[in-house]
């Protein structure tokens, strides 16, 4: 790709996260029976009318804050209108000359800098189901707020594009405004590209690649999609203005035909709504909840808590783990040894869990608790993990658990003493190699150790006392 | 001035079927109307604000609290064609 | 039995709560009328078995009702006179509904109307033309011609109609009785099928401005479900209900009085000036200077919502389907079937004037100019208090006159268009009779909100004239 440059552009749009759909009171519960969660308004009954949810107004001038969008003051709705049977009134109500935000930016881990050229409020349509003869419409999706958020075509690569979308979706996690799951279909990315050769100015001829199911669907389908342009390009190939569909399992895209009619979706303002002002009241109590964005947060961690990029970017990944993370090194001010505990232990166990990070209770405080006592040696690594297992979705008392599984590390020479002899005893084999001047058959004998305490023994603490007493039986 | 193409293509995007026969008689009209409509260029009015509606200075917002919908059954029964809980439609390609 | 043929509403209610009448019997005697006078005169499109009547209080509790058939009854058939309608069955009460339930009315049937509040004639119903009480060859005005027509026959005391550009003054000038538009925002569109959101208002037809005004008072008000409804507080409109027009100033637009009006009509608006200038009311002339451009700025407007709120009548979630092999066909099969000529010439003229490339040239140009039209009325508001037009060039005129020309039915609205694109208030009252016997209507415009000072007009005119209390001779 030495002869051309890409252009990319990524339109997503992501469903706010709102108890209730944008312009009626109906449920936004995901995975509802179908047609549960409809009534008059978002069916397109005659003689209904939309009213404004005040939360998506909150929740997309968050994101426009966020995406450093210049917010209008005011703002109005439109219809666009096709004719589609998963759009009840064949008009949707969405947003055109007067958006909610526009020219924002938004920064990759890397620095560069991607523009946003708009954010705007729009409702979602409801689901088609296709079998052979018919298709089956469910409306529960009908009316859930979307922001859609068009970025300026900055995008220079298929990893880029990745990237963008990875940080878009950390920003919107981190300001509470979507879950932005893919698979869930709670967030969608349409991709428009283009290949230019070096150093001229006018844009190639655009396509539009549609059906990504995953931020990888998006960077597979966009470098095939680099790929076949510059093939074409280079044998002398129109380009075709059009849309293709990603085809997943098949890894090409394929041209959808260009359509029988050209798009007219004769936009108007939406008579049923009047104007909204943003006020600086609202922008205001939205930047509270803007707090600190990833890559803020990113830089701050690397600088102040002496880990690797890799292990960052992993805690940063999840706003709750970050400030998990942070809690606990308040409890204990040892960063490296609470991020080995996050990034070990607690997400292997997070990750058993079915309903992930959602069913975890522990609090930072407990946790930096049993780090301390590891770190003390009163757990050693065995029975800490299971003390966090036992406190990962009860937030039980540590001590108590300690006291009631009777946990409390065996450290005492004496008590481990005998146990080390009886061991020796019982294994001459081992103690054979050992004094043979084989130093890892120790570890044989501290495991018995183990075994026969339970776990409980301080392994350090039982290593030197065999160590003892095969030195002083020769 | 609205030719039986133009008729053709508005009748498209408005999804509306016009039989052959009916579709210059209705050009004809259009044409007629949108003439006396035409008196309307007449007028400057370029720095005229365009008045999108009524008092449209209030700010008129819903609390996000969901309601439960107790029209489901009702509304299902209102579709001409359904199965199961679905509306049934002809299969959407697309 | 009582004959209450020549009650009020507010007489009947009166009679009803001094234990004269029953509800019961009131809901009877004019059962019994719409079964004996209807069949000829085709006012009504469903006569309810038993009314729909709840506990409830107000001045007019018991008196039974008609309602057009573009609001939503609960339960009830709603048809708007249009096949592609036809057996649909509302889920949801309109928000007057409530309130007239509420206020303990009887809801005794539907009246006719032209499709979808399409036309000036009642003729564009899918039942056949509602004819006019006083000459069964004339049309009763539309689109409310059913209310209107009711009401004038004395099938029903009262009745509500829909008025977009002048539906519910034009059938009540035909018709001999009072027709009032209140303010944009004063009545709740919530379950009015929409034609024109932006213009469209539901009213009250009576015979006499104190049922008017009680009807007024019942319907108004705000409603969380429609944005568009104005958080003002209303006032008691009964309050307005004497007889005193001393000192008000009365404009008489010099433009309504141009070529084109009928001189019946005109020498009728002369005795009213006449009747306001005995009471002492200071009568000057005004002008309204962008009166010319109301009827196309009005079918631009109108149509492109119109157009547009329409496109959910599709066959897929209810009403008629009609056959199609695949799903464009049944679109435009369902579509083409189901709506009348005028519903089509009105999508057509809608859906073109917002296409792409003739967008600016008349939507907005449109929108432009009604700008102008409601800046005529705040200029000619800042010299008097209210404004005296006719409501319509001429009496009725013959059933199938206009039909074939739809031009000049759409000039017929000429006199009552401008009040919907300024949003004011407006009422058409009888005022005189033509050489044939034809009711002749004059209309009151009044300034944002202030409903009141035309009922005050009214009812002081009303105190003194009594083309009112004339009935047809059925």
């Amino acid at each position: 790709m030495n002869k051309y440059d890409i252009v990319i552009g990524l339109e997503v749009h992501v469903q706010l996260k709102t108890d209730s759909k944008i312009f009626c009171s109906c449920s936004t519960q995901f995975e509802a029976p179908p047609n549960t969660n409809i009534c008059p308004v978002c069916c397109g009954y005659p003689g209904v009318l939309p009213v404004f949810n005040q939360k998506a107004l909150d929740l997309g001038v968050r994101v426009g804050l966020a995406l450093n969008c210049q917010m209008n003051e005011k703002i109005y709705f439109e219809r666009k209108n096709y004719f589609y049977p998963d759009l009840p009134k064949n008009y949707q109500i969405s947003q055109y000359k007067m958006p909610l935000g526009e020219n924002g930016k938004l920064q990759l881990p890397g620095g560069k800098k991607i523009g946003i050229k708009r954010v705007h409020l729009e409702e979602d349509a409801g689901k088609l189901i296709h079998s052979i003869n018919h298709s089956l419409v469910d409306l529960n999706r009908t009316g859930i707020p979307l922001l859609e958020i068009v970025s300026e075509p900055d995008i220079e690569s298929a990893q880029e594009a990745f990237d963008y979308l990875t940080q878009l979706k950390l920003i919107l996690q981190y300001i509470g405004a979507s879950e932005c799951e893919m698979e869930k279909g709670l967030l969608r990315c349409d991709a428009n590209i283009s290949l230019k050769p070096k150093q001229a100015k006018e844009l190639g001829v655009k396509v539009e690649l549609k059906n990504m199911n995953s931020f990888r669907g998006v960077r597979d389908a966009l470098s095939y999609e680099a790929k076949r342009q510059e093939k074409a390009l280079e044998e002398n190939e129109r380009i075709v203005q059009e849309t293709r569909l990603w085809d997943e399992a098949e890894q090409i895209s394929v041209s959808m035909r260009s359509k029988e009619e050209a798009h007219d979706y004769r936009y108007f303002p939406e008579p049923d709504l009047l104007d909204f002002k943003v006020s600086k009241d609202c922008i205001e109590s939205q930047k509270d909840f803007v707090g600190e964005l990833p890559l803020k947060k990113r830089k701050r961690f690397l600088e102040s808590y002496g880990l690797s990029e890799k292990e960052v970017d992993i805690i940063i990944s999840n706003l709750s783990i970050a400030d998990f993370f942070e809690e606990s090194c308040k409890e204990f001010n040892e960063p490296k040894k609470i991020a080995n505990w996050i990034l070990g232990p607690f997400l292997e166990q997070v990750n058993s869990l079915a309903d992930k990070l959602n069913e975890v209770k522990i609090t930072a405080p407990n946790f930096a608790k049993i780090v301390k006592l590891f770190c003390e040696g009163k757990l050693n690594n065995l029975t800490a993990k299971r003390v966090l297992s036992l406190a990962l979705t009860t937030n039980r008392d540590i001590d108590e658990i300690i006291e009631k599984e009777g946990l409390v590390q065996v450290s005492s020479e004496d008590e481990l003493g005998c146990f080390a002899k009886e061991v020796i005893k019982e294994n001459p084999k081992p103690v054979g190699q050992y004094k043979e001047g084989k130093e890892q058959a120790i570890m044989f004998l501290v495991g018995q150790m183990m075994k026969k305490t339970k776990g409980k023994a301080n392994p350090k603490i039982a290593r030197q006392i065999l160590e003892k007493i095969l030195k002083e039986s020769g | 001035m609205i030719d039986r193409k133009t008729v053709e293509h508005v009748a498209l995007l408005a999804r509306i079927q016009i039989g052959e026969d009916q579709k210059d008689y209705l050009g004809t009209q259009l044409s007629k109307i949108l003439e006396y409509i035409d008196k309307l260029k007449k007028l400057d009015v370029k720095k005229v604000e365009p008045m999108r509606g009524l008092h449209v200075d209030q700010n008129v917002f819903r609390k996000d609290q969901p309601c439960q919908c107790l029209d489901t059954d009702r509304i299902l029964n209102n579709a001409p064609s359904k199965k199961e809980n679905y509306f049934k439609v002809p299969k959407v390609i697309e | 039995m009582k004959d209450l043929t020549f009650s009020t509403g507010c007489a009947i209610a009166q009679n009803i709560k001094d234990g004269k009448v029953s509800p019961d019997e009131a809901h009877s005697f004019f059962k019994e009328r719409i079964k004996k006078l209807d069949p000829q005169l085709k006012s009504f499109v469903e006569i309810y078995p038993d009314p729909l009547k709840e506990e409830g209080a107000s001045a007019l509790a018991g008196a039974p009702i008609a309602i057009k058939d573009n609001i939503c009854i609960k339960g009830k058939r709603i048809s708007c006179a249009s096949k592609i309608l036809s057996s649909h069955i509302s889920v949801y009460d309109a928000t007057v509904i409530g309130r007239l339930k509420r206020a303990g009315l009887q809801i005794i049937g539907t009246t006719n109307m032209d499709e979808f509040a399409f036309g000036s004639s009642t003729e564009n119903s899918c039942y056949g033309t509602t004819k006019n009480p006083w000459d069964f060859s004339r049309v009763p005005g539309g689109s409310s011609g059913g209310s209107a027509a009711a009401v004038a026959a004395r099938l029903v005391p009262f009745a509500l109609g829909s008025d977009t550009g002048g539906s519910i003054r034009q059938p009540a000038s035909f018709c001999g009785v009072v027709g009032f538009k209140p303010t944009y925002g004063r009545v709740s569109r919530y379950g009015l099928v929409a034609f024109g959101s932006s213009l469209d208002q539901i009213g009250p037809i009576t015979t006499n401005f104190s049922d008017c005004a009680h009807l007024l008072n019942i319907i108004c008000g705000h409603d969380s479900k429609d944005s568009t409804s104005t958080p003002k507080d209303v006032v008691d409109f009964t309050q307005a209900l004497k007889d005193e027009a001393k000192n008000v100033k009365i404009g008489i637009p010099k433009e309504y009085f141009a070529q084109g009006l009928n001189q019946e009509v005109k020498k009728a608006l002369d005795s009213v000036i006449e009747v306001f200038k005995d009471k002492g009311a200071k009568i000057t002339e005004i002008s309204l200077p962008h009166t010319e451009y109301a009827v196309a700025t009005y079918y631009i407007v109108a149509s492109s919502e119109a157009s547009s709120n329409l496109q959910r009548f599709d066959g897929i979630r209810y009403g008629l389907r009609a056959a199609g092999t695949n799903l464009k066909d049944v679109y435009m099969n369902t579509r083409g079937e189901g709506f009348g000529d005028e519903a089509k010439r009105r999508i057509f003229l809608g859906t073109y004037s917002l296409s792409s490339g003739y967008y600016e040239a008349y939507y907005v140009q449109a929108l432009k100019v009604r700008r102008l039209i409601k800046e005529d009325f705040d200029k000619a508001f800042n010299k008097v208090d209210v404004i005296l037009t006719p409501t319509s060039p001429t009496p009725a005129f013959k059933i199938g006159e206009k039909a074939t020309d739809p031009l000049s039915m759409y000039l017929s609205d000429v006199y009552t268009i401008s009040a919907n694109l300024a949003g004011v208030p407006a009422v058409s009252f009888p005022c005189g009779f033509s050489k044939d016997n034809l009711p002749i209507g004059a209309q009151l415009i009044g300034k944002e909100f202030d409903e009141s000072t035309l009922i005050r007009l009214g009812y002081s005119f009303q105190n003194v004239t009594d083309f009112h209390k004339k009935i047809p001779a059925l």
